[in-house]
């Protein structure tokens, strides 16, 4: 399995090619393409979000790294067998209404992505409505909801509050700048996540809580 | 003691008779046009039109009166559009959007919308030595920029108030960030060097011509140079130390003593987040002053940085917590705020009241009259 540890040293270094590289060995040694995805990108994307989060890796790393990932998926998803295509769950992602801004937002689907979710990206500047449309059209798991700034955070109350008819099937966890666990706490979210790799585990503890409970 | 005095006094880390007051004087320590509204009409000094400062974060231009009236002690200089440039607007359904002096579009919902944001960013697809040479960058130079830059410069010095006098653009990262667009250019930075190395050079030397022709006018008259570099998020840099010393402090450290050349005015760096693991950089590149200190990002305690770096570097801000005290707390709260951070960073000077960033349009105005009267009550050396 030497070639999945070298697939997964390429992507925390950010090197696609490397790790295009390493992926064709991997499926001419006859490694199932689930493997390659669980041991090799999903695990380096898990040990990035952990250094990104220790401020061992700073955004430049964690992006490229998030590129060589999927440079590898890119070839290993096509092959997998219609029977291994589990995602571990979809996750609706967007910013609210009035707040334009996504690298942050975008930094947590990547890690989102790396972590083995299906990731629907709604964009910047999403009114509670589309939210709403959006859960009924993707039937997603996990709902959550970007904000850099105090005077666009409220929008998250009220998008919490469009989402309660669906509160039982889908758990919402929230982040940004101004956000706190308080926050959260106040406007009824599941979970908060401190930056892009607490998202991910939050998300992951949040699947469990709705696995336990359907 | 004039303002002018007070100001130069705390930025040379010396106790003036209070601490000098900072309102409006940069595009990031000012208030939004709400605000202001709500705070002029709590002050009952309503003005017909609120005059907008800064475009892009609806900052407003407060009135001479409103500055007097609650004893703010500097004042903005800030040069005029350029000739080839006019500021125009469109519309769709949802925004209004304009396109400014570096080709960057911005826009902003129509709907009860805050700002503008960056929508789209001019070099996106740009990453080669070549296309680089062959984009159009403004002129910074443009006579109509520095059109009565001087009068107007005379004029604040006549009444003594201290003058800062505002960039052309934002920061050199910054502009590579948005002519890129953030994502195109973090990945630059860890995969394309000699393309990133010859973007920020290009953006280097268009702020230095700025600066030196900016200073040649009014470089005797003012009392801080304004300059910015967002580097922080809120737990953390946005790129590693190393990276920064890589790519972006040869080119801060050339600036900064390029304008220190130029004038006795303090150097002015705003960088919001956690930027401590920078601060001996930045000090090290030439930078005198420090903005805005935003004490709720990461290793961001005022107690720490005022005994590490207090001697060094002077806290333009940091007066007050904005993401939660100054929107959300109680009156007291805000009082009490004001009272522990001037008791903090007042001591041998070195610290200009100002809020942490822009004051937003959810700050209710009573919540910034106890901030101004908290300043009054405590202020004083």
């Amino acid at each position: 399995m030497a070639v999945l540890d070298e697939i997964k040293e390429s992507l925390m270094e950010g090197d696609a090619e490397g790790v295009k590289a390493g992926v064709q060995q991997a499926l001419a040694e006859g490694i199932a393409a689930v493997k390659i995805i669980n041991e090799s990108l999903i695990a380096g994307m898990q040990v990035v979000g952990v250094l990104f989060k220790a401020n061992e890796i700073y955004v430049p790393e964690v992006l490229i790294a998030a590129r060589a990932m999927h440079a590898g998926l890119d070839i290993v998803k096509p092959l997998l067998a219609e029977s291994d295509v589990q995602d571990k769950g979809t996750i609706l992602l967007g910013t609210v209404k009035g707040d334009l801004h996504d690298i942050g937002k975008n930094l947590v689907g990547m890690m989102l992505e790396g972590a083995g979710y299906k990731v629907v990206d709604l964009g910047v500047d999403i009114s509670p409505d589309k939210f709403v449309k959006a859960v009924e059209e993707y039937k997603p798991q996990l709902v959550a909801l970007s904000a850099l700034l105090t005077t666009t955070m409220v929008a998250m109350k009220t998008t919490v509050e469009m989402l309660e008819p669906y509160r039982g099937q889908i758990k919402i966890f929230i982040g940004g700048a101004p956000v706190t666990q308080e926050f959260a706490d106040e406007i009824g979210a599941d979970a908060f996540g401190a930056d892009a790799g607490n998202a991910v585990e939050k998300a992951n503890e949040l699947i469990a809580k709705l696995t336990l409970h359907n | 003691m004039n303002a002018r005095e007070r100001l130069i006094t705390s930025l040379e880390h010396r106790e003036p008779d209070r601490v000098p007051f900072d309102l409006g004087a940069s595009l990031i320590t000012g208030i939004h046009k709400t605000a202001y509204k709500n705070f002029t009409d709590l002050l009952n000094m309503p003005e017909k039109e609120v005059k907008i400062f800064d475009v892009v974060q609806q900052i407003s231009t407060p009135s001479e009166e409103l500055l007097r009236k609650i004893g703010v002690d500097t004042r903005n200089l800030s040069p005029l559009s350029s000739s080839q440039w006019t500021l125009n607007y469109s519309e769709d359904a949802e925004y209004r959007y304009f396109t400014d002096e570096w080709g960057i579009v911005w826009r902003m919902p129509l709907d009860n919308g805050f700002y503008f944001d960056m929508y789209k960013n001019p070099m996106a697809e740009i990453d080669t030595l070549e296309g680089l040479a062959n984009y159009q960058f403004p002129d910074p130079t443009d006579d109509a920029r520095f059109v009565g830059l001087r009068q107007r410069a005379l004029v604040e010095h006549e009444k003594g108030n201290a003058i800062v006098l505002s960039s052309m653009s934002a920061g050199i990262m910054e502009l590579g960030a948005w002519l890129r667009g953030f994502e195109n250019f973090f990945m630059d930075l860890a995969l394309r060097p000699e393309f990133t190395r010859a973007l920020l050079n290009k953006v280097y030397e268009i702020k230095r011509q700025y600066w030196e022709k900016a200073l040649n006018e009014v470089g005797d008259l003012i009392q801080v140079v304004q300059e910015a570099d967002d580097l922080g998020a809120q737990n953390s840099l946005l790129i590693s130390p190393k990276m920064y010393r890589k790519f972006i402090k040869p080119l801060h450290k050339d600036l900064f003593e390029f304008i220190h050349s130029k004038t006795k005015a303090k150097v002015f760096i705003h960088s919001c987040g956690a930027v401590s693991d920078l601060i001996p950089d930045l000090i090290d590149s030439g930078v005198d002053i420090l903005n805005p200190v935003q004490l709720s990002a990461r290793n961001m305690d005022p107690v720490k940085l005022k005994q590490e770096f207090g001697k060094d570097i002077v806290f333009w801000g940091g007066g007050i917590d904005t993401q939660s005290i100054l929107p959300k707390g109680s009156l007291t709260q805000v009082r009490e705020a004001v009272k522990r951070q001037i008791e903090i960073l007042a001591p041998g000077g070195g610290f200009v009241f100002n809020t942490v960033h822009n004051i937003q349009p959810d700050v209710p105005p009573e919540n910034l009259m106890a901030m101004v009267e908290a300043l009054h009550e405590f202020g004083n050396y």
